[in-house]
C-alpha cells in the first residue's frame, strides 16, 4: 500500500515538473517572432554604428591634427612678445564729507584713467586723466599729466610733455587715492597750495648706484608758474601761484629743477629738491568786484622753491615727512606790482598695520602758511584704513583743523572715502 | 643788433646740443635685447624695499605676464629704478605669477623621501637667496602682511605637513592681503630645497 502511494506521488511528480518544463523551454511562437525582430532591430544598429565609426587610419589622422593644433596654440604666444604693448591702469573714489560748519554729502573725489603704450624697452607714452564732478554737477575734465618717456639707458630716462613736479614726494608719488593713506591731502599740497603740481617741459631722470647705495635724481627745465593777483582798493597782492604745467611762457622764462634721494639703509629714503626761475603775473582781479583788470607791463619776478623730504619704511610701520617753501619775489614795475610772498607747508605721517590683520591706522600732522591769513592751517589728521585688497581700501578720517576763526581752513571734518587703483 | 642774433644763435646751439647730448649716449650704451632676463632673487628684493615705499604690495598674481611688463617699467620711471632693477624686478614678478591652488597638505614623509640622491643646496643658503626679500633674514618679516616666524605661538606652531604644503603651493595668512607665490616664486626649488629651507627655518625662528 505505502509502495504504491509513493509511486503515484512520484509518477504525479514527474508529470508536473515534465509540464513546467516544456512551458518554460518552449516559448509560444509569438514570443519567438517578438524576440527575432529585437535581434533584428539590434543588429541594425550595430550596423549603423560599423559604419559610422572612424577607421584605426581615420583615428591616427585626427590624433596628429589635434597633436598639430596643441602644438600651435602653445606656440601661439605672440601677444606675450609684442613689440607694442598697451595697459592701462589708475584709479578712482568716492566719499562722504561732514564739514562742522557747512553740512553733509556725498562727492566723487575723481576717476583717473592712465593709459600706457610702450614700444619694446625704447618708449614709455604716459597719460592720466582726472575727471570730477564739481559742486555744481558739471563734470570737470583734466589731463594731469602727458610724458613720452625715452629709456636711454640704465639709468636715464629723457621725457617730455607735462609731467608731475619732481618737488616732494606727494605730488608725484603719493596723491592717487589708493597710496595717499588719507582721505585728504595735507595742506599746501593741492592745487594752488604751497608745492607745485606739474611742470610742462623736459625732464631727465633715473637712479644710479653710489658706493653701493641706491640714488634717484630728476633735473628739469619748464615754462614755470603763471601768478594770479588781486587788486584790494588799488593794493595790489599776490593772491596765489597756478603751478600746474601751462602750455605757454608768458614771460619767455624757463624754470630749472630737480630733486636728489639717496637711501642710506633699506627702507629710508632722504631726499632734497628745488627749483628756480622767473613768474609772472598773468590773472589781476578786482577783488571787490569780481572782474578781471587789464594787465601791462609786467615784470618777470623771481620764483625759487625748496623742498626736502623723507621716508622710512620698518616692517608694518611708516613714517614720512616732507616740507615745501615756495617763494615769489617782489615786482617794482607793472600794474600788479607788489611785495614778494611765501608759501611754506609741511606735513609728518605715521601709519602702523596692525599685525596680520587688514587694518592700519594713520596720524597726520600738517601745517601751511601762506601770504592769506584765511588760508593758513593747522590741522591733526587721525585715518583708520581697511584693505579689502591691496589696491581696494576703505578709509574714515577725522581732521580737527585750525584755522582763521569761522574760515573754511577752521572747519572740522569727519571723511569717508572707498578708493581702488586699477 | 648783430651781436645779439649771434648771442642768441648760440643759446639755441646750445640747446639743441642738450637734447642731442642723451641721444648720442644713448647710441653707445642702449642695448637693443628687449626683454632680457633679469635677476630673481636682485628682483624679490628690489620689489620689497621699493615697492612698499609708497603704495601698499601688489600681488605678483594681479597682472599678466606682459601687463607687469608696461607696469613695470612705469615704476621705473616713478620710482627711479635703473634698468637692471627693472629687468630684476620684472623677472621676479613674471616667475611668481602663478595662481595659488590649495591643495591637501602633501605627506612630510614623502617630500623628504624625494631628496634621496639629490643634491640640496643649504636650507640656510636657500632661505638667504628666495626668502629675504619678503621674510626678513631675522624671520620678522621685512613688509606688512608677512608673518613674524619668531613669535611663540606664531605661523611655525602649525603642523609640518601644512607648512611644507604652503611653502610648495603657495599661500596666503588670514588676514593678509599679500600672497606668497608656490615656492616663493622660485619654481626651480626642488622638493628637497623645499624641504632643506623648511628645516632650516624651523631651527633658526621656532621656539
Amino acid at each position: 500500500m505505502n509502495s504504491y502511494r509513493m509511486l503515484k506521488v512520484i509518477v504525479a511528480g514527474v508529470v508536473a515538473s515534465a509540464i513546467s518544463v516544456i512551458s518554460l523551454a518552449e516559448p509560444t511562437v509569438q514570443e519567438l517572432a517578438q524576440r527575432l525582430e529585437q535581434m533584428q532591430k539590434e543588429m541594425d544598429e550595430l550596423r549603423q554604428q560599423i559604419k559610422n565609426s572612424a577607421s584605426k587610419e581615420e583615428i591616427h589622422q585626427v590624433v596628429a591634427e589635434v597633436k598639430q593644433m596643441t602644438a600651435a596654440v602653445s606656440g601661439a604666444d605672440e601677444w606675450r612678445q609684442s613689440d607694442t604693448m598697451v595697459h592701462m591702469s589708475g584709479y578712482a573714489d568716492v566719499g562722504y564729507t561732514d564739514t562742522k560748519s557747512r553740512g553733509d554729502s556725498f562727492n566723487v573725489g575723481s576717476f583717473s584713467p592712465i593709459f600706457h603704450f610702450q614700444y619694446r624697452d625704447l618708449v614709455l607714452l604716459e597719460a592720466e586723466l582726472e575727471y570730477e564732478v564739481d559742486s555744481n554737477g558739471e563734470t570737470e575734465t583734466n589731463l594731469e599729466y602727458l610724458t613720452i618717456d625715452w629709456f636711454l639707458n640704465d639709468y636715464m630716462i629723457l621725457l617730455g610733455g607735462k609731467f608731475l613736479s619732481p618737488i616732494g614726494q606727494f605730488r608725484q608719488n603719493l596723491h592717487p587715492s589708493w597710496i595717499n593713506k588719507l582721505p585728504s591731502a595735507p595742506p599746501g599740497f593741492g592745487h594752488d597750495g604751497a608745492a607745485p603740481v606739474s611742470e610742462m617741459g623736459v625732464q631727465l631722470r633715473g637712479g644710479f648706484p653710489i658706493a653701493g647705495l641706491r640714488t634717484n635724481y630728476a633735473i628739469y627745465v619748464s615754462n614755470g608758474p603763471k601768478l594770479n593777483a588781486v587788486d584790494e582798493d588799488g593794493s595790489m597782492e599776490l593772491e596765489g601761484i597756478e603751478a600746474e604745467g601751462s602750455g605757454s611762457d608768458n614771460d619767455d622764462e624757463k624754470t630749472y629743477g630737480g630733486r636728489f634721494s639717496i637711501f642710506p639703509v633699506a627702507g629710508l629714503e632722504l631726499a632734497l629738491s628745488g627749483a628756480t626761475g622767473k613768474a609772472t603775473v598773468t590773472s589781476l582781479v578786482d577783488e571787490e568786484a569780481g572782474t578781471n583788470e587789464f594787465l601791462s607791463n609786467e615784470q618777470a619776478r623771481d620764483y625759487d622753491v625748496f623742498g626736502a623730504d623723507f621716508s622710512w619704511n620698518y616692517r608694518l610701520f611708516q613714517l614720512r615727512g616732507e616740507f615745501v617753501q615756495t617763494k615769489i619775489g617782489a615786482a617794482s614795475v607793472g600794474v600788479s606790482a607788489s611785495e614778494a610772498a611765501t608759501w611754506e607747508t609741511w606735513y609728518a605721517q605715521a601709519a602702523h598695520r596692525l599685525g596680520m590683520t587688514k587694518w592700519e591706522l594713520i596720524a597726520r600732522y600738517a601745517d601751511f602758511d601762506s601770504p592769506h591769513d584765511s588760508e593758513d592751517q593747522r590741522q591733526w589728521a587721525f585715518g583708520v584704513d581697511y584693505l579689502f585688497a591691496s589696491n581696494v581700501i576703505g578709509k574714515v578720517g577725522y581732521e580737527l583743523n585750525d584755522g582763521l576763526k569761522d574760515s573754511d581752513a577752521d572747519d572740522d571734518r569727519v571723511l569717508l572715502q572707498f578708493s581702488y587703483g586699477f | 643788433m648783430k651781436l645779439r642774433l649771434k648771442k642768441g644763435l648760440y643759446l639755441s646751439l646750445f640747446k639743441i646740443s642738450l637734447f642731442l647730448l642723451p641721444g648720442l649716449i644713448a647710441q653707445t650704451s642702449f642695448a637693443q635685447d628687449f626683454m632680457e632676463h633679469g635677476d630673481f632673487i636682485r628682483g624679490s628684493k628690489v620689489w620689497a624695499e621699493t615697492c612698499s615705499r609708497c603704495h601698499n604690495m601688489r600681488n605678483a598674481a594681479e597682472l599678466r605676464d606682459d601687463q607687469w611688463v608696461t607696469s613695470v617699467f612705469h615704476m621705473r620711471v616713478r620710482a627711479g629704478l635703473t634698468g637692471q632693477e627693472t629687468r630684476d624686478v620684472l623677472t621676479y614678478l613674471q616667475a611668481s605669477n602663478v595662481k595659488i591652488k590649495v591643495k591637501e597638505p602633501a605627506s612630510s614623509r614623502a617630500m623628504v623621501s624625494d631628496t634621496a640622491n639629490v643634491v640640496v643646496a643649504s636650507g640656510q643658503v636657500i632661505y638667504e637667496n628666495n626668502c629675504t626679500g619678503c621674510h626678513g633674514a631675522d624671520g620678522k618679516g621685512n613688509v606688512p602682511g608677512v608673518p613674524d616666524f619668531t613669535k611663540k605661538r606664531g605661523v611655525l606652531n602649525k603642523p609640518d605637513k601644512e607648512l611644507l604644503s604652503n611653502i610648495t603651493n603657495g599661500y596666503k595668512s588670514s588676514g593678509s592681503v599679500l600672497f606668497m607665490p608656490p615656492k616663493g616664486g622660485n619654481s626651480e626649488l626642488t622638493p628637497a630645497d623645499v624641504s632643506s629651507v623648511f628645516d632650516y627655518i624651523k631651527d633658526a625662528f621656532s621656539h
